[in-house]
């Protein structure tokens, strides 16, 4: 089970969510936050230290006013990583997690051991379109996420209480801080994706229309020896639609990479 | 009391139909909608109409900015502020207003105003706004940083007016090196500023601050909504900064319609008046209040507000019902404004006296009717017959 924790770095005030033994894991929460019930992330507490952030501005953490965009984020994960002594770490990050562990890894892959990047944001291929996350309506929003099951009971989650709605919005506002312009990308991004040598793997839902599959395939070509998993049965948020086969793509990987 | 004739400029031809097929007027309308002749017609035929106002007698013609939509045709206010600049000659010309945040470059409208300024004498009235939610996805704007954007530009624009130059801007989302304006503005030591909206504490205690004392002006409201922000303002500057405020400071903005007979108004305006608040005015609250616009306590609050009104079409009977706007015989309009000037005492009143699809007849016809029986009683009113808020407390 995951606790929560707070910690302080630098003066922002960070809310984790940790649990489970063995190699620390950070998992990186993408544009929707973390809701109450993360099986996907709860799973992989079986194999790892897992360590899940409420980013700044998501959740529970503080809003830091020097933290506006991408580049800030990553340089303050960093300071985190020195905060709680981490190093040798996997690093999973779905959508804007995604996209904030490519930038982590072209600053250093020092403190990484591996990296898997699930229905990751970040990059920008010219002439595929990908659906607007934020114009669209709620009943919209819900058909992008999510392939099938789960978008219901997913979204009355945040209903549950006035906390959890405020919450909902506060995640909203958060991700439009990081990646509202030019919209879920740095459109440099690619020419520095050389710098990652660490295993890499990258996980897609079939049916993501936020982040279609073409962009794990461009991933794929421009991360040296990345390896890549296509999953069925779901869209955008693969790691709650398919806790358990995001769980085992994980783990196996990580246990293939350390052979 | 000053009177403005204020002017959205709508796509009046738009095919209604588009509402089948498309959730918004805004943002998603296709543009293959706009026929550039009739564009010609429209911008040309609006300007008379400001015009003819400015002949008539009104003190002031304003005109403001919204992008890629059909409800108004001004993303740049400014080209229509400078079109009326040559063609009037004593009418103040009032922008309300001009998203200054929404620009990398606020500096660019800084200069473009003053120009304005320079060329009518000193007729320039400039608002300031952050641009509805709309325009955020419109122009590409981050709006979690629109407050802060708002204010930062406001400061750059205000320093720029009337700091001599050169001097460096060091903000934290504005940097230059070299602000340094030719041509600085007529007026000293700035044109007047007004801070239009449709409701919003933080606005209001911005614009009423002592060193600014600008002028609040309420649109599009509910008339309870009316009453509780124009007093929040003179409130706000007695008990938080311990000045009375100037009737001078508050306006009220709001469409009208003038006929014979009450019957005669509401049947011209009505489908005119439905088409601009349940067409042109479609906005998903996704569009309105994108996420990061509105403050969380805001939002919140917008948000219960808007679940106890979703789905509600409006009629002509509800919106003059609720007092969003003024429509009826010349005795009914002057009495409703004349009421309302004694409880509340605002000194700046604009009419919004083309809406939607109103046609040109219509509208000449409401412009004349209002400037000659409506206009001469309100134009004499002063803070005399604002009974303060000692007659609120007694009704």
């Amino acid at each position: 089970m995951l606790q929560h924790t707070e910690i302080d770095v630098r003066g922002c005030k960070l809310n984790l969510h940790r649990g489970g033994h063995g190699e620390p894991l950070l998992f990186l929460h993408g544009a929707q936050g973390l809701s109450d019930h993360e099986p996907g992330i709860e799973a992989l507490t079986a194999n790892f230290d897992v360590i899940a952030p409420d980013h700044p501005g998501f959740g529970k953490s503080d809003q830091c006013a020097a933290i506006d965009d991408i580049n800030d984020l990553a340089l303050f994960y960093l300071d985190l990583l020195d905060a709680l002594e981490l190093d040798q770490l996997h690093i999973v990050g779905q959508c804007i997690g995604g996209w904030l562990a490519l930038e982590i890894a072209i600053r250093t892959t020092a403190p990484i051991k591996s990296l898997v990047l699930v229905n990751s944001a970040g990059l920008r291929i010219k002439g595929v379109p990908r659906a607007d996350m934020f114009v669209c309506s709620e009943a919209d929003l819900l058909k992008l996420l999510f392939a099938a099951e789960g978008a219901a009971e997913w979204l009355a989650s945040w209903r549950a209480s006035p906390d959890l709605e405020d919450i909902y919005d506060r995640n909203r506002a958060a991700a439009a801080r990081y990646s509202w312009s030019p919209r879920l990308c740095n459109p440099k991004l690619e020419h520095w994706l050389h710098r990652i040598d660490v295993p890499t793997h990258i996980i897609w839902g079939e049916q993501d229309r936020v982040i279609p599959p073409a962009y794990a395939a461009a991933l794929k070509d421009r991360i040296a020896g990345a390896t890549m998993a296509t999953l069925p049965d779901c869209a955008h948020m693969l790691h709650i639609e398919q806790p358990q086969a995001f769980a085992s793509e994980v783990s196996q990987f990580i246990r293939r990479a350390a052979r | 009391m000053k009177i403005f004739i204020f002017h959205l400029m709508p796509y009046s031809d738009l095919d209604m139909s588009y509402a089948d097929k498309y959730r918004a007027a805004w943002v998603v309308l296709p543009n293959s909608y706009f026929d550039p002749k009739k564009g010609h017609e429209l911008y040309n035929r609006y300007l008379d109409e400001l015009e003819l106002a400015a002949e008539l007698g009104f003190d002031g013609i304003s005109v403001n900015e919204h992008h890629q939509n059909a409800y108004g045709l001004m993303p740049s206010p400014v080209v229509m502020a400078a079109a009326l600049s040559r063609r009037t000659r004593n009418a103040r010309i009032a922008i309300l207003g001009n998203a200054f945040c929404l620009r990398e470059h606020p500096l660019t409208l800084a200069e473009e105003h003053a120009m304005i300024d320079c060329i009518t004498g000193g007729r320039l009235i400039s608002g300031m706004v952050r641009g509805i939610g709309a325009e955020y996805y419109s122009l590409g704007a981050n709006p979690a940083f629109s407050h802060a954007r708002f204010q930062e530009a406001h400061d750059l624009v205000v320093q720029a007016w009337t700091r001599p130059g050169p001097f460096a801007f060091e903000g934290e989302h504005y940097h230059f090196e070299y602000v340094n304006l030719w041509p600085r503005p007529y007026q000293q030591p700035h044109p007047p500023i007004w801070a239009p909206s449709t409701g919003s504490t933080e606005t209001i205690e911005w614009a009423a601050h002592p060193s600014r004392r600008y002028v609040y002006l309420q649109a599009y409201s509910p008339a309870q909504s009316v009453v509780r922000y124009l007093n929040y303002y003179r409130e706000c500057a007695r008990r938080m900064y311990g000045y009375t405020a100037s009737s001078d400071q508050i306006g009220w903005s709001t469409p009208v319609y003038v006929a014979d007979t009450d019957e005669k108004a509401r049947q011209e305006a009505k489908p005119h008046i439905e088409c601009l608040f349940n067409r042109l005015l479609r906005l998903p609250f996704e569009m309105l209040f994108p996420p990061g616009y509105l403050s969380a306590k805001s939002l919140k609050n917008m948000r219960s507000h808007k679940r106890s009104v979703s789905g509600q079409e409006h009629t002509i009977d509800t919106l003059i019902e609720q007092g969003i706007i003024v429509c009826g015989s010349p005795d009914t309009v002057r009495k409703q404004f004349m009421d309302a000037h004694r409880l509340l005492g605002f000194q700046n009143l604009l009419c919004l006296l083309q809406f939607a699809t109103l046609p040109r007849d219509l509208t000449e016809k409401n412009i004349r009717l209002f400037a000659s029986e409506i206009m001469p009683a309100l134009q004499g009113l002063t803070d005399k017959e604002y009974g303060g808020m000692a007659v609120q407390a007694a009704e």
